[in-house]
Protein backbone atom coordinates (compact mmCIF):
# COMPACT_ATOMS: atom_id res chain seq x y z
CA UNK A 1 0.00 0.00 0.00
CA UNK A 2 1.66 3.17 -1.16
CA UNK A 3 1.53 6.14 1.28
CA UNK A 4 -1.49 8.35 0.27
CA UNK A 5 -3.59 11.69 0.91
CA UNK A 6 -6.76 11.13 2.34
CA UNK A 7 -8.37 13.01 -0.31
CA UNK A 8 -6.89 9.97 -2.67
CA UNK A 9 -8.16 7.20 -0.89
CA UNK A 10 -12.14 7.69 -2.99
CA UNK A 11 -9.93 7.36 -6.25
CA UNK A 12 -7.83 4.59 -4.86
CA UNK A 13 -11.16 2.88 -3.88
CA UNK A 14 -12.56 3.57 -6.88
CA UNK A 15 -9.26 1.86 -8.86
CA UNK A 16 -9.31 -1.00 -6.69
CA UNK A 17 -12.71 -1.99 -6.99
CA UNK A 18 -12.77 -1.20 -10.93
CA UNK A 19 -9.33 -2.53 -12.03
CA UNK A 20 -10.65 -6.59 -11.43
CA UNK A 21 -10.35 -8.06 -14.79
CA UNK A 22 -9.01 -11.60 -15.21
CA UNK A 23 -4.97 -11.01 -14.98
CA UNK A 24 -3.74 -13.07 -18.27
CA UNK A 25 -0.29 -15.08 -17.87
CA UNK A 26 1.37 -16.80 -20.36
CA UNK A 27 0.70 -19.89 -21.82
CA UNK A 28 2.46 -22.81 -19.68
CA UNK A 29 4.25 -23.77 -23.22
CA UNK A 30 5.44 -20.48 -24.30
CA UNK A 31 9.17 -21.65 -23.01
CA UNK A 32 9.42 -24.74 -25.38
CA UNK A 33 7.61 -22.77 -28.15
CA UNK A 34 10.45 -19.93 -27.72
CA UNK A 35 13.66 -22.47 -27.60
CA UNK A 36 12.28 -24.02 -30.15
CA UNK A 37 11.69 -20.97 -32.54
CA UNK A 38 15.46 -19.86 -31.28
CA UNK A 39 16.71 -23.08 -32.29
CA UNK A 40 15.08 -23.23 -35.33
CA UNK A 41 15.85 -19.14 -36.32
CA UNK A 42 19.26 -19.22 -35.32
CA UNK A 43 20.69 -22.45 -36.45
CA UNK A 44 20.72 -22.75 -39.94
CA UNK A 45 21.93 -19.17 -40.68
CA UNK A 46 24.83 -19.77 -38.19
CA UNK A 47 26.20 -22.24 -39.96
CA UNK A 48 25.35 -20.56 -43.50
CA UNK A 49 27.57 -17.41 -41.96
CA UNK A 50 29.99 -20.08 -40.53
CA UNK A 51 30.86 -21.58 -44.20
CA UNK A 52 30.64 -17.92 -45.80
CA UNK A 53 33.39 -16.75 -43.77
CA UNK A 54 35.56 -19.73 -43.99
CA UNK A 55 35.36 -19.39 -47.67
CA UNK A 56 36.03 -15.99 -47.75
CA UNK A 57 39.06 -16.51 -45.53
CA UNK A 58 40.94 -19.19 -47.08
CA UNK A 59 39.95 -17.80 -50.11
CA UNK A 60 41.81 -14.82 -49.23
CA UNK A 61 44.73 -16.65 -47.39
CA UNK A 62 45.39 -18.26 -50.87
CA UNK A 63 45.17 -15.40 -53.05
CA UNK A 64 47.41 -13.25 -50.77
CA UNK A 65 50.36 -15.78 -49.83
CA UNK A 66 50.53 -16.76 -54.05
CA UNK A 67 50.86 -12.77 -54.76
CA UNK A 68 53.18 -12.26 -51.48
CA UNK A 69 55.46 -15.33 -52.68
CA UNK A 70 55.23 -13.63 -56.28
CA UNK A 71 56.45 -10.65 -55.16
CA UNK A 72 59.70 -12.52 -53.86
CA UNK A 73 59.04 -13.04 -50.11
CA UNK A 74 59.74 -16.47 -49.05
CA UNK A 75 57.01 -18.80 -47.34
CA UNK A 76 58.05 -18.52 -43.47
CA UNK A 77 57.61 -14.70 -43.83
CA UNK A 78 54.54 -14.85 -45.76
CA UNK A 79 53.27 -17.18 -42.92
CA UNK A 80 54.45 -14.97 -40.50
CA UNK A 81 51.98 -12.06 -41.51
CA UNK A 82 49.47 -13.90 -42.06
CA UNK A 83 49.52 -16.24 -38.90
CA UNK A 84 50.34 -13.21 -37.01
CA UNK A 85 47.68 -10.93 -37.09
CA UNK A 86 45.50 -13.89 -36.21
CA UNK A 87 47.21 -14.79 -33.38
CA UNK A 88 46.99 -11.60 -31.65
CA UNK A 89 43.48 -11.46 -31.94
CA UNK A 90 42.40 -14.54 -30.81
CA UNK A 91 44.91 -13.14 -28.08
CA UNK A 92 43.07 -10.15 -27.70
CA UNK A 93 39.92 -11.82 -27.64
CA UNK A 94 41.01 -14.34 -25.10
CA UNK A 95 42.33 -11.70 -22.99
CA UNK A 96 38.98 -9.42 -22.63
CA UNK A 97 36.85 -12.73 -22.03
CA UNK A 98 39.28 -13.42 -19.05
CA UNK A 99 39.17 -9.77 -17.98
CA UNK A 100 34.79 -9.98 -18.24
CA UNK A 101 34.88 -13.07 -16.50
CA UNK A 102 37.48 -11.62 -13.31
CA UNK A 103 35.50 -8.62 -13.35
CA UNK A 104 32.14 -10.41 -13.17
CA UNK A 105 33.45 -12.53 -9.92
CA UNK B 1 21.14 -21.80 -7.38
CA UNK B 2 23.38 -19.71 -10.28
CA UNK B 3 22.86 -15.86 -10.31
CA UNK B 4 21.54 -13.81 -13.67
CA UNK B 5 25.69 -12.72 -14.35
CA UNK B 6 26.35 -16.85 -13.92
CA UNK B 7 23.52 -17.82 -16.40
CA UNK B 8 24.72 -14.76 -18.85
CA UNK B 9 28.11 -15.81 -19.09
CA UNK B 10 26.85 -19.35 -19.87
CA UNK B 11 24.94 -18.67 -22.19
CA UNK B 12 27.53 -16.00 -23.42
CA UNK B 13 30.07 -19.67 -24.00
CA UNK B 14 27.33 -21.19 -25.90
CA UNK B 15 25.18 -22.83 -23.38
CA UNK B 16 21.54 -22.81 -24.90
CA UNK B 17 20.28 -24.79 -21.75
CA UNK B 18 21.40 -21.32 -19.61
CA UNK B 19 19.20 -19.42 -21.44
CA UNK B 20 16.17 -21.66 -21.15
CA UNK B 21 16.74 -21.10 -18.01
CA UNK B 22 16.65 -16.85 -18.46
CA UNK B 23 13.72 -17.44 -19.94
CA UNK B 24 11.97 -19.35 -17.17
CA UNK B 25 12.93 -17.27 -14.31
CA UNK B 26 11.96 -13.92 -15.82
CA UNK B 27 9.26 -14.82 -19.11
CA UNK B 28 6.83 -14.04 -16.71
CA UNK B 29 7.65 -10.49 -15.51
CA UNK B 30 8.16 -9.47 -18.88
CA UNK B 31 4.83 -10.62 -19.79
CA UNK B 32 3.59 -8.79 -16.74
CA UNK B 33 5.38 -5.63 -17.66
CA UNK B 34 4.61 -5.37 -21.36
CA UNK B 35 0.78 -6.03 -20.93
CA UNK B 36 0.84 -3.37 -18.12
CA UNK B 37 1.78 -1.18 -20.90
CA UNK B 38 -0.57 -2.54 -23.94
CA UNK B 39 -3.47 -3.36 -21.37
CA UNK B 40 -6.08 -5.37 -21.04
CA UNK B 41 -7.31 -5.28 -24.96
CA UNK B 42 -3.88 -6.20 -26.66
CA UNK B 43 -3.24 -9.52 -24.31
CA UNK B 44 -2.04 -11.50 -27.19
CA UNK B 45 0.41 -8.77 -28.44
CA UNK B 46 2.38 -9.10 -25.15
CA UNK B 47 2.67 -12.42 -25.42
CA UNK B 48 4.41 -11.75 -28.93
CA UNK B 49 6.01 -8.57 -27.15
CA UNK B 50 7.73 -11.23 -24.91
CA UNK B 51 8.71 -13.15 -27.86
CA UNK B 52 10.36 -10.76 -29.54
CA UNK B 53 12.23 -9.70 -26.17
CA UNK B 54 13.76 -13.03 -25.72
CA UNK B 55 15.09 -13.20 -29.14
CA UNK B 56 16.15 -10.05 -28.71
CA UNK B 57 17.89 -10.82 -25.99
CA UNK B 58 19.50 -13.85 -27.33
CA UNK B 59 20.52 -12.04 -30.55
CA UNK B 60 22.54 -9.21 -28.33
CA UNK B 61 23.70 -11.21 -25.30
CA UNK B 62 26.91 -11.78 -26.44
CA UNK B 63 27.67 -7.94 -26.27
CA UNK B 64 25.69 -7.61 -22.75
CA UNK B 65 28.79 -6.45 -20.72
CA UNK B 66 27.17 -6.71 -17.05
CA UNK B 67 27.39 -2.66 -16.46
CA UNK B 68 23.40 -3.14 -16.15
CA UNK B 69 21.65 -6.09 -13.84
CA UNK B 70 20.26 -8.06 -16.09
CA UNK B 71 16.64 -8.29 -15.71
CA UNK B 72 17.32 -4.11 -15.66
CA UNK B 73 18.42 -4.53 -19.05
CA UNK B 74 15.84 -6.66 -20.39
CA UNK B 75 12.56 -4.76 -18.41
CA UNK B 76 14.44 -1.79 -20.36
CA UNK B 77 13.97 -3.86 -23.43
CA UNK B 78 10.61 -4.63 -22.90
CA UNK B 79 9.06 -1.30 -22.09
CA UNK B 80 10.27 0.23 -25.42
CA UNK B 81 9.54 -2.72 -27.34
CA UNK B 82 6.15 -2.76 -26.15
CA UNK B 83 5.65 1.05 -26.20
CA UNK B 84 6.62 0.90 -29.73
CA UNK B 85 4.36 -1.98 -30.61
CA UNK B 86 1.55 0.35 -28.55
CA UNK B 87 2.10 3.26 -30.78
CA UNK B 88 1.49 0.94 -34.17
CA UNK B 89 -1.77 -0.80 -32.44
CA UNK B 90 -2.66 2.42 -31.76
CA UNK B 91 -5.59 2.56 -34.24
CA UNK B 92 -6.24 -1.42 -34.88
CA UNK B 93 -9.21 -2.42 -32.95
CA UNK B 94 -8.90 -3.99 -29.80
CA UNK B 95 -9.40 -7.79 -29.26
CA UNK B 96 -11.30 -6.92 -26.06
CA UNK B 97 -12.61 -3.85 -24.71
CA UNK B 98 -10.44 -2.62 -21.95
CA UNK B 99 -13.87 -1.53 -19.94
CA UNK B 100 -14.49 -5.46 -18.98
CA UNK B 101 -11.46 -5.17 -17.12
CA UNK B 102 -13.19 -2.19 -14.88
CA UNK B 103 -15.74 -4.72 -14.50
CA UNK B 104 -18.37 -3.43 -12.26
CA UNK B 105 -18.51 -4.69 -8.53
CA UNK B 106 -21.61 -7.12 -8.84
CA UNK B 107 -24.40 -6.65 -5.72
CA UNK B 108 -24.64 -3.20 -6.75
CA UNK B 109 -28.38 -1.94 -6.62
CA UNK B 110 -30.53 -1.36 -9.39
CA UNK B 111 -30.37 -1.20 -13.03
CA UNK B 112 -29.55 2.54 -12.96
CA UNK B 113 -27.05 2.23 -10.02
CA UNK B 114 -25.24 -0.25 -12.54
CA UNK B 115 -25.55 1.97 -15.29
CA UNK B 116 -24.04 4.81 -13.70
CA UNK B 117 -20.99 2.40 -12.61
CA UNK B 118 -20.49 1.05 -15.49
CA UNK B 119 -20.02 4.48 -17.17
CA UNK B 120 -18.20 5.79 -14.86
CA UNK B 121 -16.03 2.87 -15.37
CA UNK B 122 -15.72 3.61 -18.73
CA UNK B 123 -14.77 7.36 -18.49
CA UNK B 124 -12.52 5.94 -15.86
CA UNK B 125 -10.21 3.55 -18.15
CA UNK B 126 -10.73 6.52 -21.22
CA UNK B 127 -8.90 9.11 -18.77
CA UNK B 128 -6.20 5.89 -17.96
CA UNK B 129 -5.69 6.04 -21.41
CA UNK B 130 -4.79 9.60 -21.67
CA UNK B 131 -1.68 9.44 -18.93
CA UNK B 132 1.63 9.36 -19.49
CA UNK B 133 3.00 5.51 -20.64
CA UNK B 134 4.64 5.05 -17.00
CA UNK B 135 1.52 6.27 -15.23
CA UNK B 136 -0.56 3.74 -17.12
CA UNK B 137 1.90 0.97 -16.50
CA UNK B 138 1.96 1.57 -13.01
CA UNK B 139 -1.42 1.97 -12.31
CA UNK B 140 -2.63 -1.34 -14.02
CA UNK B 141 0.72 -3.25 -12.63
CA UNK B 142 -0.62 -1.77 -8.77
CA UNK B 143 -4.59 -2.03 -8.93
CA UNK B 144 -4.77 -4.85 -12.01
CA UNK B 145 -1.65 -7.21 -11.76
CA UNK B 146 -1.58 -6.93 -7.75
CA UNK B 147 2.42 -5.96 -7.98
CA UNK B 148 3.86 -4.53 -4.66
CA UNK B 149 5.43 -0.96 -5.00
CA UNK B 150 8.67 -2.72 -5.36
CA UNK B 151 7.87 -4.65 -8.58
CA UNK B 152 6.37 -1.51 -10.01
CA UNK B 153 9.38 -0.05 -9.48
CA UNK B 154 11.48 -2.69 -10.50
CA UNK B 155 9.60 -3.39 -13.75
CA UNK B 156 10.01 0.75 -14.63
CA UNK B 157 13.49 0.12 -13.38
CA UNK B 158 13.14 3.44 -11.51
CA UNK B 159 13.88 4.01 -7.58
CA UNK B 160 10.30 3.10 -5.12
CA UNK B 161 9.68 6.70 -4.05
CA UNK B 162 9.60 7.58 -7.77
CA UNK B 163 6.74 4.55 -8.00
CA UNK B 164 5.42 6.16 -5.44
CA UNK B 165 5.36 9.53 -6.04
CA UNK B 166 3.92 7.85 -10.25
CA UNK B 167 1.05 6.48 -8.37
CA UNK B 168 0.38 9.72 -6.58
CA UNK B 169 0.36 11.45 -9.25
CA UNK B 170 -1.85 9.25 -11.50
CA UNK B 171 -4.03 9.08 -8.95
CA UNK B 172 -4.18 12.52 -8.70
CA UNK B 173 -4.69 13.69 -12.32
CA UNK B 174 -7.39 10.56 -12.47
CA UNK B 175 -9.62 12.37 -9.75
CA UNK B 176 -9.40 15.62 -11.73
CA UNK B 177 -9.66 14.36 -15.21
CA UNK B 178 -13.26 12.48 -13.39
CA UNK B 179 -14.30 15.64 -11.73
CA UNK B 180 -14.11 17.57 -15.23
CA UNK B 181 -16.48 15.18 -16.20
CA UNK B 182 -18.99 15.07 -13.71
CA UNK B 183 -17.77 12.12 -11.95
CA UNK B 184 -17.58 11.35 -8.01
CA UNK B 185 -14.54 9.08 -7.31
CA UNK B 186 -16.81 8.31 -3.81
Amino acid sequence: MTEMEPREVGIDNLLRRSMTGAVPSLPTDFDQRLMRELSRGSQPLDRYRRILLAGYGVTSVVTSSVVMHGQGLNWGAISGMIVGPLALVAAARWAWRAAERNSRT
Amino acid sequence: MESDSQLVARVQSGDQQAFAELVRRHSARVFRLAVSILGQEFVPEAEDVTQEVFLKVHHAIASFRGEAEFCSWIYRITFNQAVNLKERVRFRSPHEDETVLYSAASGEPGPDRQAETAQRDRALAECIRTLPEVYQSALRLYYWLGAGVGEVAELLGIPENTAKSYLHRARQLLQGMLKERGYSCD
